[in-house]
């Protein structure tokens, strides 16, 4: 295993996965990259996040 | 009356209110058939025969002196198994809470009993809502009607396998990235995951906080428009819950389409994610018939499925281990292996990511709203595919992600899935509608014209 992803696990706090699961780390890791690269961030730097704080009367 | 696990809730009110049909009556006879059915499709985690007997008389009695709660007094429902039912364990199908007794009734089984309507049990899920059908758990996954080889899709997959097969003709699913509307296209029912914040999701066990709907499952539209009716309003103790007045779902069921403007979003089963040939000859189906209505029926692009796709895995995964982090650092042997694979990556993303994530999907939002100001509703695929057969890992893990639901988890508009068909194995196919922000009244409406010229909403699994 890739010992940065090892030292993510742990990092986490995830040492008995890492002992007991160790290729569910890993699959979880490359899962984790995968979803967050086919993520476009916005280009405005003042592009606010949704959701408001509360959605109240409407979205 | 014969054949009374197929009535739908609307004709069982009328049965109710001509007196050719009582609640024990009814009742027993589902009782009678989920004893049948249930070794066979496992729709059922926790059957409470003695509370819906305990309820149907209740409602048998309230009924004969003329208090009638509403149309629900005396149907049948069942809940998914991580919705609080007090007095039964909410176990979310795992190991880790088995022995989760409830306390109170989550806030859609309050207005529920309120409504009259009889609690029959807990019904199968994938783990915590996020696993997939899996045989390592303390329950068995539910299968699909029409086919039992084959899985009946999930997350709320009791749900859409015991309103398929008769055993209730309501029940109650959660949709985080499609969990309604998947059993609903593959079991051949009628899912609406609502517009986010319409129903409350207080007594749910969450799995992600921006995305967890709680949406009505049945065999008809008009049965679905009748149960949000009575699950929808505002909770001022529900952080996500909206001040709405959106009312009367099923006021434009009668209505039909003509003149109505439907954008057909076809690049999602056309080209991001090429669909099942039987899936398409459906699809092109549903905008004959539409257009045959009156519908006005135009082509339209929103972004690529896989950006939603993305975004709803960055967002659901990082809330999800927000949630389910002391579990997995603690007892991750609990945990079925589907499970525990599809929570962990929550791990490895940032807040970079997450914060990332929502700020785009505002984006993706307003996308889909700049669409919905020219179109009255948006229609597109819901599952690409049919369902795989349950023992096939391989090929359930190549079709579960095949879908085009999640988007709308990510933008909060109403969705409802429905079906549009058989493929040539006899397993259904479905079709996804989505409109306006609290406009669910018009996406049933657009169902319902459908559902009445197409006549699937007749045909019943061969079970």
């Amino acid at each position: 295993m890739d010992p940065m992803i090892a030292a993510l696990a742990k990092a986490a706090g995830l040492d008995k996965v890492l002992a007991k699961f160790p290729a569910d780390i890993e699959h979880a890791a490359a899962q984790a990259l995968g979803h967050a690269e086919a993520v476009k961030y916005p280009t405005d730097p003042a592009a606010e996040p949704w959701p408001p704080m509360k959605a109240e009367t409407a979205l | 009356m014969t054949d009374l696990h197929w009535l739908s809730a609307t004709d069982i009110a009328k049965a109710y209110a001509a007196r050719t049909l009582s609640p024990t009556e009814l009742v027993r006879a589902l009782l009678d058939r989920i004893e049948k059915l249930q070794p066979r499709l496992h729709a059922f985690i926790r059957l409470d025969a003695e509370g819906a007997m305990e309820a149907a008389k209740a409602a048998e009695a309230e009924l004969a002196n003329g208090h009638v709660r509403g149309p629900l007094h005396g149907v049948p429902v069942g809940i998914k198994d991580i919705i609080d039912v007090a007095g039964l364990p909410t176990t979310g199908h795992s190991k880790i809470l088995v022995d989760n007794l409830a306390t109170k009734d989550a806030v859609v089984v309050s207005k529920l009993r309120a409504s009259g309507a009889i609690v029959m049990g807990k019904l199968s899920t994938h783990e915590f809502a996020i696993g997939g059908p899996s045989f390592d758990l303390p329950f068995p996954p539910a299968r699909n009607p029409w086919n039992p080889r084959h899985h009946p899709g999930g997350s709320s997959s009791g749900s859409g396998a015991g309103i398929a097969s008769g055993m209730f003709p309501l029940a109650l699913g959660t949709d985080t990235g499609g969990s309604v509307r998947n059993p609903a296209s593959v079991c051949g029912i009628v899912g609406l995951k609502p517009t986010y914040g319409l129903v409350s999701r207080r007594g749910v066990f969450p799995l992600a906080f921006t995305l967890d709907h709680v949406g009505p499952m049945t065999r008809t539209v008009a049965d679905n428009a009748m149960l949000l009716d009575v699950l929808a309003g505002h909770d001022p103790l529900d952080p996500g819950s909206a001040a709405t007045n959106a009312r009367d779902f099923g006021a434009l069921l009668d209505r039909g389409v003509a003149g109505l403007r439907v954008g057909f979003v076809r690049h999602f089963h056309e080209m991001d994610m090429p669909a099942h040939p039987d899936v398409t000859a459906a699809l092109e189906d549903v905008e004959r018939i539409l257009e045959a209505e009156g519908a006005i029926v135009e082509t339209v692009t929103l972004p690529k499925l896989s950006e939603f796709a993305g975004i709803n895995r960055v967002i659901l995964c990082s809330e999800a281990w927000s949630i389910h982090a002391p579990w997995l650092r603690e007892r991750p042997e609990d945990y079925g292996a589907l499970a525990r694979r599809r929570l962990l990556p929550g791990a490895f993303m940032s807040a970079g990511d997450y914060v990332g994530a929502q700020r785009r999907r505002a984006e993706l939002i307003a996308a889909v709203n700049d669409k919905l100001r020219d179109y009255d509703v948006l229609m597109c695929a819901s599952s690409m595919d049919p369902a795989s057969e349950i023992e096939d890992a391989a090929e359930t893990a190549r079709t579960y992600p095949r879908q085009a639901r999640a988007p709308f988890n990510v933008t909060g508009h109403p969705a409802l899935a429905m079906m549009s068909g058989l493929s040539h194995d006899g397993l259904p196919v479905s079709v996804q509608f989505v409109g306006r922000y609290f406009e669910d009244a018009t996406v049933l409406r657009v169902a319902a014209a459908y559902e009445k010229a197409a006549g699937w909403y007749k045909k019943h699994p061969p079970i």
